[in-house]
């Protein structure tokens, strides 16, 4: 652009234009480690699929709203995921470090964009005993 | 938990009970060893342990109500510290889980120690890697969110116990593999020899799952309720973790202990013969 910007805000873009570029870098990296699952995990993040639970008492859970609109619960701790594809791929072949659900989490707490829902305490154990319980 | 243990196996020195040394009870471990290896005992010397050095209560989970109070170190069994240690007798698989997934229903100090003995009883009800998994993650979420509640600076320890057969093969017990997932600390427990067993005479060996040597003990319950713990001398290069066979229950602890052979154990096991026999 020709006409010249205040100094601040040429200094605002270009970190705008580094983000952009480590982004790329990042996301590029993401897809070297966890291949197909990656895309399938900005993709959820995207679509605002995540929600961080937590009760009164502080204890969290998330859960995941997965691409065929079932809901999965994932530990907030440590590793487990209630999908299958945990089971399988990555509990009984050791084939991938985490499921994309759980890829999917890690990515928005760094992006810091999940969904927060407050329940109660008596809710929130269903939850965490991942009780079949009425889609919303 | 895995500074809470190494604390015991180190004879209690936990006399200087700074900030430090107390805040941060490590990862957490899984306890191996065949029937009969200490395990119960040593859980129980780790609870009371734990309850002495005035964090909060401590809360030990197992199937069948204790008959009789393990073997432990006479000092450790103060009334004060047992009143500290709440016990709890969930007598299925799922009401295990519901125990550990209601914990923050319950009002009260948050432990600073979990303990669970006889994990086998419960994981084989359900024996599928997914459920075991399931149960392994929901101990250290449980115990996670006891650290949360504790506060800033402090956290809540979990210890394991897992009965291990003894593999001819040497193959891994099929959710051992699993549980390391979730467990990478471990301590593998057994008779200093075999008979030594019935006379209270033990072996652990802790591996925290990072490199570097592993450090032993042998530890004595005596008759009258006294236990020694003296550290097992190491060598100062320790033979490179073999996963398959640190993973055979009892005889591949014999092999590392055979390495060390022609040690006797240091002042405070007298009467203990140190017997280095080949295991078939």
């Amino acid at each position: 652009m020709a006409v010249a910007l205040p100094e601040v805000v040429e200094e605002l873009l270009s970190e705008m234009a580094a983000a952009v570029r480590d982004s790329a870098r990042s996301t590029g990296l993401l897809k070297f480690v966890f291949g197909s699952s990656a895309i399938q995990a900005l993709d959820l993040v995207d679509r605002q699929s995540i929600t961080l639970i937590s009760s009164p008492s502080g204890r969290r859970v998330y859960q995941v709203l997965g691409s065929s609109g079932k809901t999965y619960t994932c530990l907030a701790s440590c590793h487990y995921c209630s999908c299958p594809a945990f089971a399988f791929s990555v509990l009984r072949k050791n084939d991938s470090l985490l499921c994309k659900h759980l890829l999917a989490i890690y990515i928005s707490q760094v992006m810091r964009n999940c969904q927060q829902l407050s329940v109660s305490d008596k809710q929130l154990t269903d939850i965490l005993l991942m009780k079949k319980k009425l889609e919303a | 938990m895995a500074e809470t243990l190494r604390r015991v196996l180190s004879g209690g020195n936990a006399a200087g009970t700074g900030e430090d040394t107390t805040a941060e009870s490590g990862p957490p471990v899984l306890l191996l060893g065949a029937q009969g290896s200490g395990k119960t005992s040593l859980m129980f010397a780790t609870a009371l342990e734990a309850a002495g050095e005035g964090c909060g209560p401590v809360l030990f989970l197992t199937r069948r109500p204790l008959q009789r109070l393990p073997r432990s170190t006479r000092a450790a069994r103060e009334p004060l510290r047992l009143q500290k240690v709440r016990f709890q007798y969930p007598p299925s698989t799922l009401e295990l889980l519901q125990l550990l997934a209601s914990t923050h229903e319950v009002p009260g100090p948050a432990p600073c120690l979990l303990l669970l003995d006889g994990l086998e009883e419960y994981l084989a009800e359900d024996p599928g890697t997914q459920e075991a998994a399931y149960l392994a993650a929901l101990l250290l979420d449980t115990a996670a969110y006891f650290s949360h509640r504790l506060g800033s600076n402090r956290s809540c320890g979990l210890m394991v116990a897992l009965e291990t057969q003894v593999e001819a093969d040497g193959a891994d017990a099929p959710q051992l593999t699993l549980l390391q997932r979730y467990f990478p600390a471990k301590c593998w427990l057994q008779p200093e020899a075999p008979g030594l067993g019935q006379q209270g005479c033990f072996r652990a060996c802790l591996e925290l799952g990072t490199p570097g040597p592993r450090a032993e003990w042998t530890f004595k319950f005596f008759p009258d309720g006294e236990m020694k713990i003296t550290p097992w001398p190491t060598q100062p290069t320790s033979p490179s973790p073999d996963k398959k066979s640190s993973s055979a229950g009892g005889q591949s602890l014999t092999s590392v202990c055979d390495n060390v052979s022609g040690q006797f154990p240091g002042p405070g096991t007298a009467g203990q013969v140190h017997m280095q026999r080949p295991k078939e």
